[in-house]
């Protein structure tokens, strides 16, 4: 049993609760391998993906999850619902409430979003990112992944790269890196890192983490809004901050690449990166985090609700 | 137009007798120097080397400085070479003993690009004068759009600045802080509150009032001084307030370094030589921005160097043509030139009127600024690519516009009589400018 029904941030995660859905998953991604992709688990419960915000990745995630563990889910976005016409948050709960569900995936734009919705309603929530403040499964997969490839945590160097001003990503991830041992530095330029991490080890320029790192973790660079302005172009992120092929055959023997997903190709990582083959490509591990991603959130469905 | 070309094919050059001054340790002393194939070889009291390829300069009764270092000019290249070149530019601060100066990035197009840095190093590479590239913050100088800062330094720019405009977005001058600092770069400021000086022309004041000019407040500089103070010091970021004006800026700078904020500063000959009584006779010379303030406020910029809170004299050299300044006041263009005068005007004000030392003034034209910008100049050393300016302290000349080797000449310093004179001046190791007097003095 989770220590708490809902999961809104990583912090509310204790260690036990980690092992536990760590556990679980070790035993769910066995059933992903499985030729009948299924087990009876949670039949009979029904669970809502309700995104305000438009989302493929980890709306299906969710989606593949409960089917395995044969739940109904109803996938209500923003895009198909009357959100659009102006209908409240609340008043989206309320009806999806009165349809009588066992759990809600929820994400939203803005941050908080998702702690109201838990407030209002009596059934357990998911949250699959809000705004720039957290994105808790997220983060539980790349720590997963972490602990797969290397079978340890305490001690590892990470590195982060890329803009924390408007990732929440990258707070969940600091948030359970940290609490594991890992050693991390956080790699950004000054406008796109928020005064506070200061406390952090802060580099700007990813040839000074490049060969010591055991994880290079490529944050999504997205040039819109307020970034074109503070953040002057795409050919300079390119030289300080993007992994290109060079940079890629730098890292040291048994490091790895991770990157949320999806890539930004030739901003954050270069196509030839993208596209590299044998040994090298081995090092970026974004389809691995996928995979684990369905086992991880299966976890945490079981967990919640059975 | 007087020629400044030098002989290229001289080697070796011997500088006799000369009165050496040292900007750092602010001590004077008579000795010679050597400098071999354009490496000072030898600084010593008597140096006696004859031979084929030697001119002999006799130094007796001059003084020897450092080449001296603008950290502030309008070359106007590309974009504006009617008003001056890098190549006119370059021989006119030769003449004016400048061996480096650094160029405002506000050309046409603005220097905001890599190439644009690039041009202007490669235009200068065969220069008498060395030229630093300054590029801007923003893109085109426009204050909206922070410029590729981490590019443009590899690229060879040494400052930033959107010189003639302050960013007015304070978020974004303060990213542009932030960001600068992680690559150890200077921003150079203008500091101007365009909703203070919208259309003003001169400083506001009791001339402005008499004459009917529409007043700049000093409120202006200061606004933005006291912003951009707060900025830096939460930023950490390296900035150089430029062509300071008013007696509240001495205050508030003063005020920070004490408080550790990374804040030097310049001001321009002609904002200590003037004050706005000039503005009399409508002379469009004296139409500059920042204006030429009060008396009270350039006594405030003397105090300012004496007190040690000034750490740079800058020309702000900025040309125009005659009809940009034949015009009346509200039409004409702003600034002055001022590369040519840059030490006689300073020495008369400073060491004759004031009393300053002699090395103190060269310190504020040599080894201060190059520090500032972090460029290898300003200092005498064996070992090093030579860059000497020779004095004649004794001179003294009436300043005439045909004197005036810059393609433009609006100098606000035309009908003034300045103390000293540039009278040789060795820049990258060769001889690039000699007087009249000198050469009858040398012997080859
Ligand atoms: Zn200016
Ligand atoms: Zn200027």
């Amino acid at each position: 049993m989770l220590r708490k029904k809902s999961i809104i941030d990583t912090g509310s995660l204790s260690l036990e609760d980690i092992d536990l859905i760590f556990a679980n998953a070790d035993s769910f991604l066995e059933v992903s391998e499985r030729d009948v992709k299924k087990v009876p688990a949670l039949r009979g419960k029904t669970i809502v993906n309700l995104f305000f915000e438009p989302s493929t990745r980890t709306r299906t995630s969710f989606e593949i999850a409960a089917k395995r563990l044969s739940a109904d889910i109803i996938n209500f976005s923003s895009s198909t619902s009357s959100v659009k016409k102006g209908e409240s948050v609340i008043d989206t709960l309320k009806t999806i409430l009165s349809m009588k569900v066992d759990l809600i995936v929820m994400r939203h734009s803005d941050s908080g979003a998702v702690k109201m919705a838990e407030q209002f309603v009596n059934v357990p929530v998911i949250n699959a990112g809000d705004g720039k403040h957290q994105h808790p499964t997220q983060a539980l997969l790349d720590l997963y992944t972490i602990k797969k490839i290397f079978n340890k945590l305490e001690g590892l160097k990470v590195a982060i790269i890329g803009d924390f001003i408007n990732s929440r990503v990258a707070k969940s991830d600091i948030d359970l890196f940290e609490r594991m041992g890992i050693d991390v530095t956080v790699v950004s330029p000054a406008m796109l890192l928020p005064e506070d991490f200061s406390r952090m080890k802060v580099k700007h320029s990813i040839d000074d983490v490049i060969e010591e790192s055991d994880i290079i973790y490529v944050l999504r660079m997205q040039f819109e809004r307020q970034n074109r302005k503070f953040y002057p172009s795409i050919m300079e992120y390119n030289r300080f901050l993007s992994l290109n092929k060079d940079r890629l055959l730098r890292m040291k023997p048994g490091s790895i690449v991770m990157h949320p997903g999806p890539v930004n190709r030739g901003i954050e990582i270069t196509d030839e990166v993208m596209d590299i083959s044998g040994e090298p490509g081995e090092r970026i591990t974004i389809e691995q985090q996928v995979t684990n991603g369905v086992a991880i959130r299966m976890a945490v469905l079981y967990l919640i609700l059975s | 137009m007087v020629s400044v070309k030098e002989d290229n094919n001289v080697k070796n050059i011997l500088i006799k007798s000369g009165k050496i001054v040292d900007p750092i340790k602010r001590t004077e002393s008579v000795s010679d120097i050597y400098i071999k194939n354009g490496i000072i070889s030898e600084i010593r009291e008597k140096i006696d080397i004859t031979g084929d390829n030697i001119v002999v300069i006799n130094a007796d009764g001059y003084t020897v400085s450092p080449g001296f270092v603008d950290m502030h000019a309008h070359l106007r290249e590309p974009g504006f070479e009617d008003e001056e070149t890098i190549e006119s530019g370059t021989l006119a601060a030769i003449k004016g003993g400048i061996t480096s100066v650094a160029c405002m990035p506000n050309t046409s197009p603005a220097i905001d690009n890599q190439s644009a840095v690039r041009y202007i190093l490669e235009k200068s590479k065969n220069m008498a004068c060395n030229v630093f590239p300054v590029a801007a913050m923003t893109a085109g100088c426009k204050g909206i759009n922070i410029t590729e800062i981490g590019l443009l330094a590899e690229a060879g720019a040494i400052a930033f600045s959107d010189d003639g405009n302050s960013v007015k977005d304070s978020k974004l001058m303060y990213e542009i802080m932030r960001y600068s600092r992680q690559f150890g770069i200077p921003l150079i400021l203008h500091e101007e509150d365009s909703s203070i000086s919208k259309s003003g022309l001169v400083h506001e004041g009791h001339y402005s009032t008499i004459l009917g000019l529409e007043g700049i407040s000093s409120l202006s500089d200061d606004l933005m001084i006291a912003r951009d103070i707060i900025l830096a010091a939460r930023s950490k970021a390296r900035i150089h307030i430029t062509h300071l004006s008013t007696k509240n800026s001495v205050k508030m700078i003063k005020r920070a370094k004490e408080e550790g904020v990374n804040i030097t500063c310049d001001v321009t000959p002609h904002h200590l030589f003037f004050n706005d009584s000039c503005l009399t006779t409508f002379n469009t010379s004296f139409k500059v921005k920042p204006p030429i303030r009060s008396e009270e406020d350039r006594m405030a910029l003397i105090e300012g160097i004496k007190g040690g809170v000034i750490d740079a004299i800058a020309s702000d050299h900025a040309p125009h043509l005659d009809t940009e300044k034949n015009t009346t006041f509200k039409l004409a263009s702003f600034g002055t030139i001022g590369l040519e005068t840059l030490f006689s005007a300073a020495f008369t004000k400073l060491c004759i009127e004031e009393k300053i030392s002699l090395p103190v003034l060269i310190n504020l034209i040599s080894a201060s600024p190059a520090a500032i910008l972090g460029i290898d100049a300003g200092k005498i050393e064996a070992g090093k690519v030579a860059s000497i300016t020779i004095i004649d302290t004794g001179a003294e000349e009436v300043i005439k516009k045909e004197s005036f080797i810059s393609k433009s000449k609006n100098s606000a310093f035309i009908g003034q009589k300045l103390k000293g004179k540039i009278v040789c001046t060795v820049s990258k190791g060769k001889l690039a400018y000699r007087d009249k007097c000198i050469k009858e003095r040398s012997i080859s």
